[in-house]
């Protein structure tokens, strides 16, 4: 037998040693170890071997085998070790796939923030219709007989009813507040709730007036509640909505449904209380009236003002949601202009 | 409304240290909005007084003299002037370069700079009154320039060069612009002096005496009395007139006329100026009508009659109604009570004796006259807010001051008063408890006491018998009060009008006095006894985040009023519909009775920018009907909250399928009841042969489906496709928890088959999923083709197949078996031929 086991080992580990990639070494394990392969050939030739020759032999070419199958796993490592799936010009610059996700809109944004923030103080959620009537837009809560707002020229009443009066004249409502009223009518008292929506008002529009806005009143009613409380519920409810402290200053206001009366303003975010002319230069925003809840108003839902009273927060949720985005026409929030919702994703 | 501080200093002495800033920020903060700080100065700013040391010819302009200027500088300065009566030695007012002017006195304010006029330079402006914002205050004659030396109020050794000409004729002042809307409830705050009142309190300062001599009203009161005829008691509570002599129509003093200019009031002549000016000091209207133009030496206050008009200044006609006040005399209407004057009573260059009116008219009258002829004066804005008859007697104290002063020669020679109601003070009773548990933090006797007086009230002090007054009084163990001491108080008549009357309002005055900032802020108490739970409210949240972040629509808000143009758009029945009023445009004049009319309009303004883009919105719809959500007598019309959304893409299936595939997952994504679809009822705005209905227990709920041809072209959407959906919310049922269902893994393998069928045009995926649904585990839709391949009216649909069994896995045998089975089903019931 003139075979160089050396030879063979010699000329099987450089081809091993020179495959570029995965698919050659297949080829070359093939070629080294397969069916046709000199190993098979020699392991064929085992028969004809003399039993001590064959023993010696047999070992010799099982150990070669073993030694390519351990240097083809290992080259294999190696070349998976130091591969790529893709070219090196892959252009890892171009820009992902798009997620195809439209956006809630940013009011609705803002109002489920506030939601969350409101539902962990304990409150309720309630809706009212946006038409609502005289009686609960005005006269449950303590407007005059002869209050401007009552006049065609700032409320939107509805056709066929505006030369009646009480329950029988309806309008978009003007403002939120009537439906305070109507959930302490069906839920009594002590309440603690807030009420989103809609309001409507009769007026000329421009960069900051509209027709149609959004407001979010809360109202709690308690035994012997102070006003008090309602600055620290403000104070609670912005960090949790900016995510850090604002500042904000309780001063006097005035509505016919409060006694007394509170503007709440809260530090410009925009200039950081410097002056800035979103603020008008005095570095404070109007955003939230409120105020004590009035004892006519009380009665108006049946309960005794000797006994229970609360306070109103009352927030401007465009003029919020322009403050966190420095949004700068009102306008815009009616637009449906997908240019301006998509920017809020 | 204007409040000028050095006005303020006539009744209340401020001390050095306060600053007009901290003055506006703290009657903000107690009493009104104060919106703007004006510092008057600021405008005279490098306006100097200058002495003119020689004046000579200018070398290349006749009318132009170049004059040699002390303007207390360093050196003297060279300043070109055309006026014609300068001299040597006069004391003028120059405007320094830096300064601003207005030229002739007409236009936006210009900056001066250091010049050259016709060749010669010129440091500045010698000014005319006019240029410096001055003219109404110190007129000169045509031509000429500003004479200091020979203004009245102005002391010679006050004339420095140098001086700033604000300090010389004292038009240093710091104006406060309040927020009108923040006075509606206070009457009493339309006046400097209200104002004033507050200034003190916040401060715990003096109010001094409206004036410092008190004038005796009771010798006018002998006077031969001047007729007064009230017709409207209701609408006239208290009249007062008095007739003055002996004048004649000229300028007022600068004082008086620098008053009223720094608060916006241009100065007319010195009757009209103390009329506006009591006005503005006391917040109580007064007119001054010519007494010759008096018929019948009578004034007459009444309701104007039918077809009665007011002659105006201009000229105009003010056609009057029936509910209109005027105050009359014996023959006609002179004026609109309480709002504005007529041609008729004017004070002219004639004049030399008046009426004076100082009265009381009705909040509620001059609202309604105003609102009827849509404007808004001065006088009526106080009126309308309800003002104290009381108030008459100290603008009449006021009025006569000023006369005398400025008219020492006037007579008095008739008075009249006639008074129907005095306004009476509220009495209110308060209990120390009740403020104690309101405010929070319990407040002295003291406290309470030296807050409340300096604003006007008279206050008794009650040590026992609060239980009596106040039945929610905290009590001992014992059943006896923990503290009895109340107040009795007696509001002052100009807060007693409507603005005080019960205990709350005082609670209101002691709250904000003490400052809302000064309270401790306390929690709110906290009691678990029930988690929110809100099913309703959680699933509308839910659905709006579906719709936005896994469907890919944006949210929009639409106007709940609907152009006719979409109402005709999509056939709505306008007979169903709520009308508005007053809408915001005649065409808009109808409520939305579907949210589909705001979709298309967002959609054709959209597909300026867009193509391709889905929108959703969810918001009330309304129609004409009954529902009483709270009390039986209140009915309103129907009123239902929509989900809504439209998608806009460039081929009818996909609109359509995108939409079907939204509301297909909506129940599942949005844990809520399955609804169906069944094509039932046409919606208006739907193409006939593309829609459905939505359907929940049998009962429509909703639509969706392709948009007509006709409703897109005349929304004004020409090329793409466009489908929408509507469905009403409040018939959707919330799960109230999670309702995945577990199905147990198989456990023998599926075989998964493709098949790619030939049918009919007729034949719908509904009939071959039908027939072989029973057949098989799952049969799941690929698509539909149509083209070379496929005769005309057919259609190629290819689907997959899973098949298996649960007691084995399938040899191929079996599943061979199960296909022609299959296959031969589709053949009988759907007539499919199978494609190679």
């Amino acid at each position: 037998m003139s075979i160089s086991f050396e030879k063979i080992r010699e000329d099987g580990l450089k081809k091993i040693d020179e495959a570029k990639d995965v698919d050659i070494l297949q080829d070359i394990r093939r070629e080294l170890t397969g069916k046709k392969s000199v190993i098979s050939d020699m392991l064929k030739k085992l028969k004809d071997l003399s039993p001590e020759e064959r023993k010696s032999f047999g070992k010799k070419t099982n150990d070669l085998k073993m030694l390519f199958f351990e240097k083809i796993e290992e080259k294999k490592n190696e070349l998976i070790n130091n591969s790529s799936s893709v070219s090196s010009d892959f252009d890892i610059s171009l820009p992902g796939n798009l997620i195809k996700q439209g956006t809630l809109h940013p009011i609705t944004q803002m109002q489920y923030d506030l939601n969350d923030a409101f539902r962990s103080l304990g409150f309720e959620i309630f809706k009212e219709d946006d038409i609502s009537s005289e009686k609960f837009a005005f006269d449950n809560l303590n407007f005059p007989p002869d209050h401007p707002a009552r006049a065609t020229m700032d409320t939107y009443w509805i056709d066929g009813t505006e030369n009646k009066r009480g329950t029988k004249r309806l309008c978009l409502r003007p403002h939120l507040t009537g439906a305070s009223v109507r959930y302490l009518l069906k839920n009594g008292a002590p309440a603690r709730f807030v009420y989103p929506g809609r309001v409507y008002r009769n007026e000329a529009t421009d960069a900051r007036h509209e027709r149609a806005f959004f407001q979010y009143e809360a109202l709690v009613v308690d035994k012997d509640i102070s006003f008090s409380s309602g600055k620290l519920m403000i104070d609670t409810i912005m960090e949790k909505v900016f995510g850090r402290k604002v500042n904000t200053r309780m001063r006097e206001g005035f509505f016919p449904f409060t006694e007394p009366g509170y503007e709440i303003d809260m530090e410009c975010l925009v200039c950081n209380g410097k002056g800035c002319k979103v603020c008008n230069g005095n570095g404070w925003i109007e955003v939230m009236p409120g105020g004590v809840i009035h004892p006519n108003v009380l009665k108006s839902a049946n309960l005794d003002p000797d006994v229970w009273s609360g306070f109103y927060t009352n927030i401007g949720l465009d003029r919020l949601v322009m403050m966190r985005y420095g949004v700068d026409d009102v306008r815009l929030f009616h637009s449906a202009d997908l240019r301006f919702l998509k920017q809020f994703r | 409304m204007k409040i000028s501080l050095n006005w303020i200093r006539k009744y209340v002495d401020l001390p050095e240290d306060l600053s007009e800033k901290q003055i506006a920020y703290d009657l903000t903060m107690r009493t009104v909005e104060v919106e703007d700080l004006i510092d008057t100065s600021l405008k005279y700013h490098n306006i100097v007084v200058g002495k003119i040391i020689n004046v000579n010819q200018h070398p290349n302009a006749d009318k132009l003299k170049v004059c040699t200027v002390d303007c207390g500088l360093d050196e003297l300065k060279e300043i070109v002037c055309g006026g014609l009566n300068l001299y040597e030695g006069q004391y003028v007012a120059v405007a320094l370069p830096g300064s601003s002017v207005v030229w002739h006195g007409e236009g936006e304010p210009v900056k001066i700079k250091e010049n050259k006029l016709r060749g010669v330079k010129s440091y500045g402006m010698i000014s005319a009154s006019e240029e410096i914002y001055l003219g109404d205050i110190y007129k000169d004659e045509p031509e000429n320039i500003m004479d200091l030396g020979k203004i009245e109020d102005i002391k010679q050794d006050e004339l420095v060069a140098g001086a700033s000409i604000s300090d010389v004729l004292n038009l240093n002042d710091f104006i406060l612009d309040i927020d009108n809307k923040s006075l509606t409830n206070r009457p009493d705050l339309w006046g400097h002096y209200g104002v004033a009142r507050e200034i003190a309190a916040i401060y715990k300062l003096k109010l001094k005496d409206l004036l410092d001599e008190q004038i005796n009203i009771q010798d006018y009161k002998s006077l031969p009395k001047y007729k007064i005829n009230i017709l409207e008691k209701e609408k006239c509570k208290r009249y007062l007139a008095l007739k003055i002599e002996n004048l004649y129509v000229k300028e007022s003093p600068a004082w008086l006329k620098i008053a009223l200019k720094s608060v916006g009031i241009n100065p007319k002549n010195a009757i009209v100026d103390i009329t506006n000016y009591v006005m503005l000091a006391t917040g109580q209207p007064n007119h001054a009508f010519d007494s010759n133009q008096v018929e019948g030496e009578e004034i007459v206050i009444r309701n104007a009659t039918k077809g009665e008009k007011i002659v105006l200044l201009d000229d105009n006609d003010l056609e009057l109604s029936t509910d209109d006040l005027v105050i009359a005399d014996i023959e006609e209407p002179m004026c609109l009570a309480g709002i504005r004057g007529g041609k008729k009573d004017s004070v002219l260059d004639s004049t030399e004796s008046i009426v004076l009116e100082i009265a009381n008219f009705s909040p509620n009258t001059i609202r309604k006259t105003e609102q009827r002829f849509g404007e808004k004066t001065d006088s009526g804005i106080r009126y309308e807010k309800g003002i104290d008859t009381e108030r008459i007697d100290i603008a009449l104290d006021l009025s006569l001051d000023l006369f005398n002063k400025i008219y020492p020669e006037n007579k008095i020679t008739a008075y009249g008063e006639v008074t129907n109601e005095h306004t009476a003070s509220s009495e209110i009773d308060i209990s120390q408890d009740f403020l104690d548990r309101r405010i929070g933090t319990k407040l002295s006797e003291k406290d309470i006491i030296d807050t409340l007086s300096i604003l006007g009230y008279q206050i008794e002090v009650r040590d026992k018998g609060a239980y009596k007054i106040d039945k929610s009084i905290r009590k001992d163990s014992n059943g006896n009060p923990i503290e009895d001491k109340y107040y009795h108080i007696l509001a002052p008549t100009w807060r007693s009008t409507g603005d005080v009357s019960i205990r709350d309002d005082i609670l209101g005055d002691l709250a904000r006095m003490i400052g809302y900032e000064n309270f401790k802020r306390k929690p709110l108490p906290v009691e678990f006894n029930k988690a929110i739970k809100q099913p309703k409210e959680e699933l509308e949240r839910r659905i709006r985040e579906y719709l936005s972040f896994r469907c890919n629509f944006y949210e929009i808000f639409t106007y709940p009023w609907v152009s006719d143009k979409y109402i005709n758009a999509i056939n709505s029945d306008i007979e169903k519909m709520v009308k508005l009023a007053t809408p915001p445009s005649p065409e808009q004049a109808y409520l939305r009775s579907t949210l589909i009319t705001g979709l298309l309009e967002s959609a054709e303004k959209n597909l300026r920018y867009f193509n391709e883009f889905n929108l959703h919105e969810i918001a009330e719809v309304f129609e004409k009907g009954k529902y009483s959500p709270s009390t039986d007598e209140e009915i309103l019309p129907i009123q239902k909250m929509m989900i809504s959304g439209i998608s806009v893409s460039n081929s009818n299936e996909k609109a359509f399928f995108d939409i079907k595939g939204v509301l297909e997952s909506m129940s599942r994504y949005c844990h809520m009841e399955d609804f169906t679809f069944k094509k039932i009822d046409k919606p208006s705005w739907a193409d006939e042969n593309a829609y459905l209905n939505i359907l929940s227990n049998e009962n429509i709920i909703g639509s969706f489906g392709l948009v007509s041809l006709k409703s897109l072209h005349e929304s004004g959407i020409n090329n793409p496709a466009v489908a929408v959906f509507e469905i009403e919310m409040s018939k959707l049922k919330p799960f109230t928890s999670r309702t995945n269902k577990y199905i147990s893994l198989p456990v023998f393998p599926q075989v998964e088959e493709d098949l790619s069928i030939v049918v009919d045009e007729q034949i719908k995926w509904k009939d071959i999923h039908y027939a072989i649904i029973n057949k098989c585990n799952e049969v799941k839709f690929k698509e539909v083709y149509r083209g070379k391949q496929i005769p005309e009216g057919k259609k190629s649909i290819m689907f997959t197949i899973s098949i298996g069994s649960d007691k084995g896995t399938l040899n191929s045998k079996q599943i061979d078996k199960k296909m022609r089975s299959i296959i031969e089903t589709l053949k009988k019931l759907c007539g499919a031929e199978l494609r190679s």
